[in-house]
């Protein structure tokens, strides 16, 4: 059990990266598109068809931010009931709480632009809980397994 | 060998997690809708408006709907036997589309093109469309967007009709009463096939004036309808911008028609007047400089703009594309878009509304709002309206002659193009500030985040009528109600045999 919350905290963590990544990506479509002549307005935002090179980076950002990251935080703190280890509630919840944090500011941003500076600056708190998270409780798991092998061995 | 208290950790853990997926699966499948009549949305939740259910005595007065028994969405029709004024065919088609001025995508078009064909009647024609399906696998559907049409004729595909499927076919028709700018738009799986190109623009020109193409309050009248295929901008289908020429000192009116899915603006750094705004004239309509009108997903502004003495004017249709208007062989650079935007709550000059908004007969909220949750079985930060998600939210009944009041609230933090089949409405009042300029009567209004409108109409179409999000997303997404008058039933269902799915 250890390694799966384990495991889902690394999920959480690396989502975060590619959180980063995709709208890195997105943005850098944007300027591409308006260099090129293009025009950004609220038909193209909401439009599902693609425009520009960049485009698929604002969708991978919407469902790993709206679906994926916040339905793993969940599972996680799920896991955590099961998981006989210091603290891994505790960090569960922490990451399930600023991931909450984190898709309310996103979806806050188009009416207050300047939510987008806690919701970049908490993203890295995000990803160092799930790093804590993740550190702590595989870290206990390793040394449980070493534990069982060298007891075998003596055995 | 495990211990007796390892086995009995496992044994717990284990029935806990076939509990919580059991309890998880049963609480995802009774989300799922399967075929399902909107007669039957917001069971338990019927929303009367203040008034108890049946308790209206005008419907019964009307002699049209009421009394002891109920009437089918399918009989409300305009007149049988008045032959038609104006006869159409359109023919739908799955094919690719060629945009002039940009690449070709793969839509629908209707007679051959996208956009369709512009449909222009006069007031008082009786207008009657055939419909043709030739190849749209999904089926099709075709909407009035913003004539006030009876009921049968709406096209929304599972409440006043079933989709054609292709080889099929579907007359509508309509009376050509309020002359202005409308489009048409398939009600059938609307979020792709709209997008995709099954629209065209409809003009109704006022009854007892010159013929076309002016109207008697213009010299030249252009329609201008924005569309993005495949992440191209056009107007009129072409990826280009028009010119469109014009006597120094004469009159154009140019249609704008919004049939993307978010705001659009329009703007010019020459003067101009929104003459009319969703079908309807403005009352005394100042010229308006420096600044923007913006129009929501779906609305349409008639804009009056002069042809300068010498060289052209630009007007800005868009964002991305201008109609050039004067000398067809002059140019005029672009200009930067106003921060300032036109109010229309205090544009133009006050006049009557030939109905009293203070003596309502029902009077109801929509409030906007956003959750997390599961809708047919598919999880996401979904729409609510009156905090409940669909198809559990609040269905609007009248009776009709009800004078109806409505307080739209935005609630979340994106604009919401909030459109009303069958009816327009005016605007009482925003954020509690007054309406003091014409009576701005809309069929599609932009709530901003944090807005608050209050609206009234008459219940005067009997019918059930679509009252949804035009970014049409966000109706796919649950943000899509309907209003219902009292006697009305319907015999169509959504996601049944006809594979009916309007959003």
């Amino acid at each position: 059990m250890r390694r799966i919350y384990s495991v889902i905290a690394w999920v959480i963590a690396g989502g975060v990266v590619v959180q980063a990544a995709s709208i890195g990506f997105a943005f850098g479509g944007v300027l591409n598109h308006v260099q090129e002549g293009g025009v950004v307005d609220k038909a193209l935002i909401e439009s599902d068809q693609s425009g520009f090179t960049g485009q698929l980076g604002f969708w991978i950002h919407e469902i790993g931010g709206g679906v994926v990251i916040p339905l793993a935080a969940v599972a996680l703190l799920v896991v955590s009931f099961f998981v006989r280890a210091r603290g891994a509630r505790l960090w569960a919840a922490i990451v399930l709480g600023l991931v909450a944090l984190q898709a309310t500011l996103g979806y806050a941003i188009t009416d207050v632009p300047y939510i987008g500076l806690i919701h970049g600056a908490n993203a890295l708190a995000v990803l160092a809980a799930s790093v804590i998270a993740a550190l702590r409780v595989g870290r206990m798991a390793r040394t449980r397994v070493e534990e069982a092998t060298s007891d075998a061995v003596a055995a | 060998m495990p211990s007796r208290r390892e086995l009995f950790r496992r044994a717990v853990i284990g029935t806990a997690v076939i509990t919580a997926v059991g309890a998880g699966t049963l609480a995802w499948s009774s989300t799922l809708l399967g075929e399902y009549s909107v007669m039957d949305m917001g069971d338990g939740h019927a929303d009367h408006g203040g008034h108890e259910a049946g308790a209206s005595e005008t419907s019964v007065a009307s002699g049209t709907v009421g009394g002891s028994g109920e009437v089918s969405v399918t009989a409300l029709t305009a007149e049988a036997d008045r032959p038609a004024d104006v006869h159409v065919e359109l023919v739908a088609r799955q094919e690719t589309i060629d945009v002039p001025g940009g690449r070709p995508i793969e839509g629908y078009t209707v007679n051959g093109t996208s956009p369709g064909p512009e449909i222009r009647a006069r007031q008082g024609d009786l207008v009657e469309v055939e419909f043709v399906n030739e190849s749209v696998t999904d089926g099709a559907t075709l909407h009035w967007h913003g004539i006030d049409v009876p009921n049968a004729a709406d096209g929304v595909a599972g409440i006043t009709q079933d989709a054609v499927p292709v080889g099929g076919r579907f007359t509508y028709r309509f009376e050509a009463t309020d002359a202005g700018t409308y489009w048409y738009h398939s009600h059938q799986v609307s979020h792709e096939q709209v997008e995709r190109g099954l629209l065209g623009a409809v003009v109704i020109e006022p009854a007892g004036q010159p013929a076309s193409p002016a109207d008697g309050t213009s010299d030249v009248d252009v329609v201008a309808m924005l569309h993005l295929y495949g992440g191209q901008h056009t107007l009129n289908g072409r990826a280009k911008d028009e010119h469109v020429a014009a006597e120094p000192g004469s009159t154009v009116r140019v249609r704008v028609v919004n049939t993307d899915q978010g705001t659009a603006a329009v703007w010019s750094d020459g003067p101009f007047r929104v003459v009319a705004t969703d079908g309807h004239d403005v009352n005394q309509p100042s010229e308006v400089e420096g600044q923007r009108v913006l129009m929501p997903a779906g609305g349409r502004a008639d804009v009056a703009v002069r042809a300068p003495e010498h060289g052209t004017v630009r007007l800005h249709v868009g964002g991305a594309r201008s109609i050039l208007i004067g000398d067809p062989d002059a140019t005029a650079p672009p200009s930067p878009q106003p921060s300032e935007t036109l109010d229309l709550l205090a544009y133009g000059a006050p006049a009557p509304l030939g109905f009293d908004p203070a003596s309502a007969d029902r009077t109801y909220d929509y409030v906007i709002g956003r959750r997390f949750g599961i809708i047919d079985g598919r999880p996401g930060n979904f729409w609510t309206i009156n905090g409940r998600m669909f198809p559990d939210v609040p269905m609007f009944h009248v009776a009709e002659g009800d004078v109806v009041r409505m307080r739209i609230v935005n609630d979340t933090g994106d604009v919401h193009p909030m459109h009303l089949h069958g009816h327009h409405v005016v605007v009482l009042s925003r954020d509690g500030v007054a309406a003091s300029g014409s009576p701005w009567w809309v069929d599609s209004l932009d709530v901003r985040p944090g807005e608050s409108y209050e609206i009234a109409f008459v219940a005067d179409n009997p019918g059930i009528w679509s009252d949804h999000c035009h970014t049409l997303s966000h109706a796919v997404d649950g943000l899509v109600t309907h209003v219902m008058y009292e006697g009305v039933t319907t015999p169509f269902t959504i996601n049944g045999a006809a594979g009916n799915q309007p959003e």
